[in-house]
């Protein structure tokens, strides 16, 4: 009988713990999360999206001095207010060439920009905020500090991930051309 | 006089409807989505906090999660161009690892340095799964998807190892 008891005190115990858990994520994620999508809303609303395609245009020309704003700050604005899945629609100002980096470049811009800014792939908030809820278990001062390195790390890699794409798409075309 | 007082009427009744369709959708979004989730993954938390279960993966993650040569191995594994695309989905599986290793960091297992080049261990092959869509989504011509697909997923094998030791390099002083 003991045992019967101490096993299902063992087994309330996990519901209880997650319970602790999830209402720690609910007072401590949701409200935050739930104004500043709103503000951000309605900031994207408010700027437009006309404004924001000029903007795109002329990120995406081609050349290789617009690399970095070809692969940093355009994917950044399509994230930022497009959202995933809908920044990707922004492929459609590059030229052809260029497409398959810019989607390398936009997609792994998705996790790093959610510490800062949430909005941006609510659905998928907990790559970041898996790790950051131990940091702030450990050292609650440093989790700011984290998703600020987060974002800048982040847009050093998808600068990286469009020029190795782009050049890696390139030699694959050119193979394919020649075999053909 | 009318004409303005309409002007102002109309103009406060546009932001306002606009701040009120954006808080909707904002609540929308965190129902649907970002609290089945959460529910999930407290679950998973509560498994691992309270049974053994927890250290068993405790010891597995802990011997790859605290070097920066095991996360580079952890990396590389799911750069793999056949891995990469079934990992990818919603990133579940990121989003899960996450959860583990944010769990033993915050049980001290794991230094909280590492946190930053884990970041990008677990997450190589985000949107592996959805090249050709994305891809799509930016109106590409069939032949673009054609070798894009393989393009990309190619080039993580040579950027998701980069990124980990980014990831280390920004971490550093923090």
């Amino acid at each position: 009988m003991d045992a019967l008891v101490a096993g299902a005190e063992a087994f309330i115990q996990v519901f209880r713990t997650a319970a602790d858990v999830f209402v720690g994520f609910t007072t401590g994620i949701i409200p935050i999360v739930v104004v500043f999508l709103t503000a951000v809303n309605a900031l994207v609303k408010f700027i437009g999206e006309e404004r924001v395609e000029g903007f795109a245009k002329w990120a995406s020309q081609e050349g290789i001095m617009y690399m970095p704003v070809r692969y940093t700050l355009l994917p950044f604005v399509a994230v930022f207010m497009l959202t995933n899945p809908v920044c990707y629609t922004f492929g459609t100002f590059l030229p052809e060439k260029h497409k398959p980096a810019f989607y390398d470049s936009a997609v792994s811009f998705v996790h790093p920009i959610t510490g800062i800014f949430p909005h941006a792939n609510g659905g998928e908030l907990f790559v970041w905020l898996g790790i950051a809820a131990g940091v702030e278990i450990v050292a609650p001062d440093m989790v700011t500090a984290l998703a600020v390195r987060y974002l800048l790390a982040g847009m050093v890699v998808i600068l990286i991930r469009g020029i190795v794409t782009d050049i890696i798409y390139n030699i694959m075309t050119s193979r394919k051309a020649g075999v053909e | 006089m009318q004409a303005l007082i309409e002007r102002i009427g109309r103009s406060v009744g546009g932001v306002v409807g606009t701040l009120f369709q954006a808080g909707r959708d904002a609540v929308d979004l965190c129902l649907k989505t970002i609290i089945p989730f959460m529910a999930f993954v407290t679950f998973v938390i509560g498994l691992i906090l309270e049974t053994g279960v927890g250290d068993a993966i405790a010891n597995g993650i802990k011997g790859f999660a605290s070097s920066l040569g095991g996360l580079m191995i952890v990396c590389i594994i799911c750069a793999i161009p056949v891995l990469s695309p079934l990992l990818g989905p919603g990133a579940v599986i990121a989003q899960i690892v996450g959860v583990l290793i944010g769990t033993e960091i915050g049980r001290g297992n794991i230094d909280v340095s590492m946190a930053l080049p884990a970041l990008f261990a677990i997450n190589p092959q985000v949107g592996c799964d959805f090249v050709p869509v994305g891809l799509a989504l930016g109106e590409a011509e069939p032949e673009t998807v054609t070798v894009g697909v393989p393009a990309v997923l190619t080039s993580r094998m040579i950027t998701g190892p980069i990124s980990v030791v980014v990831g280390y390099l920004f971490a550093l002083g923090l």
